[in-house]
């Protein structure tokens, strides 16, 4: 797999909906795995094993993938309106059993370029690259067999999204569904000596894996019914059901079918860190901020999004499927947000509100908003990686120190203005500021819901989330970026700033639980220990965030580009499998729900908002409950000062206003601290549960499986035992005994003669 | 190809045998590797000749009269599986004789020549025509692996070989029982106008397959289940699988490979000759009792190794649960599940195989294989740690590795043989099992995540644990060179199989379209128009895999 | 049947001396009872070794008398056999006895017993 050249392009046999794509499109995917063996590679080699060279062949080859995918897009925007353009490297998994149709199982490596892929995989290689390179700073500590193993999964990681992203067939994409979550296993896992890190990386695999099951049940059920996984042959093949419940003929689509998508959707809940397999992706945050922004808040955790979105036929005929996915999303986005006010790990509360945002954008899917669904991915990718390497920054400067209550001023204090400037950014579009990217894409979901008949409520909760989602946000900036300059270095202080030490993990984090106490820690000065100094990032790492954080905020251009088709990645959207969804306001009438609300309403008005058209009314809402989110923010943690927009009061790092308010709520901020003791709740129910079968079972084998089997061994030894007694060894015995069986056989004829 | 090239196949290792004993000890390893190796060549220059576009024939069959009066033939012949299989055993030889060379210094020369008359006996088995050179090759594996494990295994070894050699012998005994009753069968039963050799004393295959599909359905469920006892012991499907994990605990390292990399697959390979096209109406009858066995060993066993202190038994019962798949594979009878089937002997004998060869080799440097002894490997053996993750997600079953496509396959083909629901659907098969059994095993597939993730978790990562008292031996800390060429090929095998499992897959689809023909072709009732709905090529009245 | 055996069977012409059948098996019965006796009461080996010899002769005399009363060979060539193999017997077993005695200084039965089970 080292050179490209064996790579054999084939021409697809797929309807006329798909055309053959460049065959360098191949090269996008494989540049990253070329950069991921590499890495291996350069990790054999003793002497350029302890440069950075890994990490300039990672940038390089991603950003060469990056290139060629913006090659892609401009050559290919236009064909996409006409449907997909299909390279195939070579045949995969290609068995016939039969010459009728649905006994050919065909999955290539194919990839599939239409402007859901290509959406993706602009943000994919893209951010890729940015965070690359700043890792290749972040990462400097570790330069040697680490900083190599760090590289190459990240680059497999890039193939395996690519995959997942771009195959033309499900299982390809299962293939990178795979891979990445063995990336993530990797990454989340890369200060292996840590047992907090190894178990969080395992608990992130097997709760994938509970995901990844659903799929490929999924997948089978496809080809079950379907006879292919090829998007290409499947999509046309869902399209008489569609028609069917476009005629009011619900029955008539098939139970089976049905089904697919509830099996889908789970894969997609585990990879996307849904209810009820959210719980992997805090602990994910164990690995090195930069997997936690590309894989943990960008990329990989939006797969989940990608795969409804790429099978959104499916999804639209199935009764339940997409309620399902509306409510999970909902409920995630809420209970997310609660869990994250509660945090003083920065890091985890953007992990939190990585899950909380990945359940807006469920809703969104289900709320038949495939756009604003994709386009708060879009922006969120931007603004999310900016937070995540911001908080990365900081902890990298302040050897490991997380907690917010140790850390105040950092934006203040020498070298360190513009990481605190593309944090406030962050935080804005997070928070969904006015006339930022989250603004727009939020609004965008947050509309739909109340379009769509049946989701008012689910509307209203997605709002209480936003103001919370806001209040959280600027807690963490308010008490770590604003107000007196204090700090408390992590545990992680070095003897000088060289930090030269492969063998020091990098990311520690004060035990959960025990620094979650409702005391809050002594505060102390930032001269307790003389000889730290907090050093600022490099420039590797400021022309990151700074390129982020004008990305985060440019994202919000897209909404402006094309306006009629519901901006850029509207337009995207559009020309792909999720566009029999992505249409118009006031064409909603595909859903299933929505339906059957116009078969009972024959006059079906356009739904409102407090009497408005809800996607006009929603920019107003979601602004002022953002801001007053802000602002409870800024009264209960914010500065003394202009810092705390002249209404906060905090004066030192670790108390804040909030701690009187606290307990006069009762348990209930503690048990959101301990997350709802949702951990504790599966460990005691699934968990100990399966352990004690796993003993029993042990036992069972041991001693009833082994032990008939050892009987049936025990028996003849037995009789042999019993018998043996007659075997004395005493001559006379002997021929006694052969006397006297004379006797016996003589007595017996005779009887018998006579 | 000839049937001289494949016996001489087995002739070169046997003859490498006798040359080792004859030998000085200290030449015993280089006979053994060169003999293998030769074996290879051997081999390959045979493959020369084979018809790739006949996949399904039995080819270089034909033989030598035996003993006539008895009706035996020394009669060979393989068709692609048996051909695969033959290669894996070819490719395992040299890599447990170079495997081995630290690991037995003591009556080198006994072991050697045992390693190299087991690799005949294996060969043996998957190229026999013949019935009763199928069943000499058959028991014959079990006396060189008895000596194996009882002279050279550890502390518990005699335990273990005599429990390994009297339940698997038993098992056979019985599946031979099975099989002369299909010889009586032909010979008293039938006319010999019903197909060219009823009617007759033979032991050809064959004529044997003929004549067992033509058995009625109680008569063939007894010999079903004769047969599957004694194959089933081998595979090992729950509930006769406890000789197992005590054989591979107590095995040497080059033993643990053999067993789980070809020994384990004589199992599911009688099923697929034998079981398969002799009993067909028995065995769709059965079909859903053989799955829920073998569902019951994926996820209990998988669970076993979940609380397995040693590792190399946790690996040894993963075996258990892993061969469960193939097992369904092989009960779904569809095109999708047998090639899956198929393809999962050879996998499971390149990653297990792997993974043994690793434990053998921490297990030479520490002398211990006891999980809470052992920890954090990661730090002070990389390149272990590399090949042991690796190979663990080829175990795990990762798309991109040769472990998925298999088990993919297995389980896509119990999910689509529903006799119920979903019939209709446009890629369902006939079949008796259907999405509930496919959805319970592939619970499997999280099972194993679960104890192997674990077992890395503690012995690859974590903090450095060592037990008390180690002290350095002769091996250097990190894998040697040697131990590295060792693991390299089924490393690449395992890529090579994951991105581009293709040609194996051609190869593989037209024997076992051809065996799921027979199969339901030979349904009580079954008429050739029903035959042909089920879309399979054409009606094919020859056995599969019959015929030059 | 010929009158030549029937004249046989009953104890005439002269050579069985008006002794008839009876009176063989009769005496061959005693033997082998003697022998019987014999090797199961007495602990020496050399005398145990005899009565089984014993034993052999009466078994050899009840094949002879068979033999001469039905007037064909098949018995003498049996007791022929019979003698040969007792004569290579017991060369054989003298000499395991020798052994025997070597080693424990007894010709006791009652020493070996190690095969026992």
């Amino acid at each position: 797999m080292t050179g490209l050249t064996p790579v054999i392009l084939a021409s697809t046999g797929s309807p006329a909906a798909t055309h053959q794509g460049a065959w360098w499109m191949a090269l996008i995917p494989f540049l990253p795995l070329l950069s991921c063996v590499l890495c291996g590679l350069v990790a054999c080699v003793r002497p350029i094993r302890s440069t950075k060279l890994p990490a300039w062949i990672t940038v390089v080859s991603l950003g060469v993938s990056f290139a060629l995918m913006l090659a892609t897009y401009g050559q290919q925007r236009e064909g996409w309106a006409s449907g997909a353009s299909v390279t195939t490297a070579w045949e995969w998994i290609h068995l016939s059993w039969g010459h009728e149709p649905g006994q050919t199982l065909i999955a290539n490596f194919g990839f599939y370029m239409d402007g859901l892929s290509g959406l993706w995989m602009l943000f994919v290689t893209g951010l890729g690259t940015l965070i690359a390179l700043y890792a290749s700073e972040y990462m400097a500590h570790d330069k040697g067999l680490g900083y190599c193993r760090f590289f190459a999964a990240f680059s497999l990681f890039v193939f395996s999204m690519a995959c997942l992203v771009m195959g033309d067939n499900l299982i390809l994409l299962y293939l990178g569904w795979e891979g990445v979550g063995l990336c993530s296993y990797l990454l989340i896992g890369y200060f292996y000596k840590k047992p907090s890190a190894v178990a969080a990386a395992k608990k992130a695999f097997i709760m994938n894996r509970i995901g990844d099951l659903g799929l490929a049940l999924g997948v089978m059920l496809t080809f079950f019914h379907f006879g292919t996984v090829q998007y290409a042959e499947l999509f046309p093949l869902v399209q008489p059901h569609i028609d069917s419940l476009k005629a009011g003929r619900v029955e008539d689509i098939p139970l089976l079918v049905q089904a697919i998508p509830v099996l889908l959707m789970i894969g997609a809940f585990g990879k996307s860190a849904q209810l009820p397999l959210y719980v992997w992706l805090p602990d994910a945050m164990e690995g090195p901020t930069p997997v936690s922004a590309l894989i943990h808040a960008a990329t990989m955790v939006t797969a989940g999004v990608y795969l409804i979105a790429r099978t959104m036929p499916l999804f639209l005929v199935s009764e339940w499927a997409l309620p399902v996915v509306a409510w999970v999303g909902a409920l995630t986005a809420l209970l997310a947000a609660t869990i994250g006010m509660a945090q003083f790990d920065i890091k985890r509360i953007m992990a939190y509100s990585t899950v909380s945002q990945l359940g807006y954008m469920f809703a969104g899917l289900a709320f038949l908003s495939s756009t604003g669904a994709a386009f708060h991915v879009f922006t969120h990718a931007f603004f999310k990686a900016t937070l995540f390497l911001c908080c990365g920054a900081v902890m990298h400067g302040f050897a490991g120190q997380l907690d917010l209550r140790r850390l105040s001023g950092v934006m203040f204090m020498r070298g360190w203005l513009i990481v605190g400037v593309a944090m406030l950014v962050g935080c804005l579009n997070l928070s969904g500021f006015p006339f930022t990217a989250g603004f727009f894409s939020k609004d965008m979901i947050l509309a739909e819901a109340f379009v769509t008949p049946g989701y008012q409520l689910l509307g209203w909760i997605l709002i209480l989330t936003a103001g919370l989602t806001a209040y959280y946000t600027f807690r963490v900036f308010f008490r770590v970026f604003v107000g007196p300059r204090l700090f408390e270095p992590g545990d992680e202080v070095h003897a000088d700033d060289d930090h030269g030490h492969a063998d020091h993990a990098h990311d520690g984090h004060a035990p959960a639980g025990d620094g979650h106490s409702a005391e809050p820690p002594t505060p102390q000065p930032h001269d307790a220990d003389h000889s730290f100094h907090p050093h600022p990032p490099g420039w590797a790492i400021n022309t990151v965030l700074a390129l982020l954080a004008v990305l985060s905020l440019a994202a919000a251009g897209a909404y402006f580009i094309e306006q009629d088709r519901h901006g850029w990645v509207g337009s995207m959207v559009h020309d792909s499998t999720a566009a029999q969804v992505s249409i118009g306001e006031g064409e909603h009438a595909v859903h299933a729900a929505a339906f059957r609300h116009d078969l009972t309403h024959e006059e079906h008005a356009h739904a409102t908002l407090l009497g408005m058209n809800p996607h006009d009314v929603m920019y107003f809402v979601s602004a002022i409950v953002g801001v007053i989110g802000i602002l409870i923010a800024a009264a209960l943690h914010g500065p003394k000062g202009i810092g705390g927009l002249m209404i906060g009061s905090r004066t030192e790092a670790a108390r804040s206003r909030a701690d009187e308010l606290l307990p006069r709520l009762g348990p209930i901020p503690r048990w959101a601290q301990h997350k709802w003791f949702v951990d504790e709740f599966y460990e005691f129910l699934i968990r100990r549960p399966l352990y004690v079968a796993s003993c029993i079972f042990h036992l069972i084998d041991a001693l009833l499986v082994d032990g008939l089997v050892n009987l049936f061994g025990w028996l003849p030894r037995r009789m042999g035992k019993s018998a043996r007694r007659a075997q004395s060894g005493v001559l006379h015995q002997y021929a006694g005994q052969m006397a006297g069986g004379l006797v016996i056989v003589l007595f017996i004829v005779l009887l018998l003669t006579a | 190809m000839s049937p001289i090239a494949l016996l001489s196949l087995m002739f070169v290792p046997a003859a490498s045998a006798v040359a080792v004993a004859a030998a000085p000890a200290k030449l015993a390893r280089h006979i053994a590797l060169v003999g293998t190796l030769f074996a290879i060549v051997v081999g390959l220059v045979a493959l020369g000749d084979y018809d790739w576009s006949r996949p399904g024939a039995m080819q270089a069959s034909g033989g030598f009269e035996w003993l006539p009066e008895l009706g035996l033939r020394l009669s060979v012949g393989i068709d692609s599986i048996a051909l695969l299989l033959i290669g894996l055993t070819l490719l395992l030889g040299p890599i447990c004789v170079v495997a081995s060379r630290t690991a037995i210094t003591e009556r080198v020369k006994t072991y050697y020549a045992w390693l190299l008359v087991l690799q005949a006996a294996m060969t043996g088995v998957f190229a026999a025509r013949d019935l009763v050179l199928f069943y000499i090759c058959f028991e014959f594996t079990l006396i060189p692996m008895f000596i194996l494990i009882s002279l050279y295994g550890s502390t518990n070894r005699k335990h273990a070989a005599t429990k390994f050699f009297l339940y698997t012998f038993t098992g056979s005994i019985i599946a031979l029982a099975g099989l002369l009753y299909v010889v009586w069968f032909n010979a008293t039963k039938l006319l010999p106008t019903a197909f060219a050799g009823a009617g007759t004393w033979t032991l050809d295959i064959g004529v044997l397959t003929h004549a067992g599909a033509s058995m009625s359905l109680s008569e063939q469920s007894w010999v079903l289940a004769a047969m599957m006892l004694g194959f089933g012991v081998k595979v090992p499907l729950f509930p006769v699988h406890t000789w197992l994990p005590l054989a591979h605990t107590e095995a040497p390292t080059a033993g643990s490979v053999i067993l789980a990399g070809v020994l384990l697959k004589l199992g599911t390979y009688g099923i697929y000759r034998f079981v398969l096209p002799m009993t067909p109406a028995a065995l769709v009858e059965h079909a859903h009792l053989i799955a829920v066995l073998a569902i019951i060993g994926i996820i209990y066993a998988g669970l076993i190794c979940w609380v397995q202190r040693d590792v190399k038994k946790l690996v040894a019962y993963s075996s258990v649960s892993h061969l469960g798949f193939c097992v369904l594979g092989l009960v779904a009878v569809n095109g999708p599940g047998l090639s899956g089937s198929v393809l999962y002997m050879i996998n499971h004998g390149l990653s297990t195989g792997a993974l043994f060869l690793l434990i053998g080799m921490v297990y030479e440097r520490y002398h211990t294989r006891d999980m809470d002894e052992l920890g954090g490997l990661a730090s002070k053996m990389p390149i272990w740690s590399t090949f042991m993750v690796f190979f663990v997600m080829a175990s795990v079953g990762l798309p991109g590795l040769n472990g998925f496509v298999s088990e993919f396959l297995c389980l896509l083909g119990a999910f689509q043989s529903p006799s119920g629901l979903g019939r209709e659907g446009l890629g369902a098969t006939p079949g008796t099992l259907g999405p509930w059994f496919a959805g319970f095993a592939g619970t499997g597939m999280i099972v194993a995540a679960i104890y192997l993730l674990y077992m890395t978790g503690r012995v690859v990562f974590g903090q450095l644990k060592e037990p008390r008292g180690h002290h350095a031996g002769p091996l250097p800390t990190d894998l040697t060179v040697r131990e590295i060429a060792v693991l390299s090929p089924i490393a690449v095998l395992c890529v090579l199989l994951g991105l581009y499992p293709k040609p194996v897959l051609d190869v593989v689809a037209e024997p076992v379209a051809a065996q799921a023909q027979w199969v339901w072709d030979h349904q009580p009732g079954a008429t050739p128009a029903h035959a042909e709905s089920h879309g399979v090529a054409a009606p094919n009245d020859e056995p599969p895999g019959e015929g030059e | 049947m010929s009158e030549l055996v029937l004249l046989a069977q009953s104890g005439f012409p002269a050579p069985m001396g008006g002794l008839t059948l009876a009176h063989y098996l009769f005496v061959s019965a005693a033997m082998f009872v003697l022998g019987v006796i014999g090797f199961l009461t007495r602990r020496n080996l050399i005398i145990m070794f005899l009565c089984t010899e014993m034993m052999f002769q009466a078994a050899g005399l009840a094949l002879i008398a068979f033999s001469r009363f039905w007037l064909n060979q098949t018995g003498q060539t049996f007791v022929i056999f019979v003698i040969t193999i007792a004569a290579a017997e017991a060369a054989l077993a003298l000499a395991l006895v020798v052994l025997l005695f070597r080693k424990r200084e007894s010709l006791s039965a009652d020493e070996w017993s190690e095969m026992s089970g």
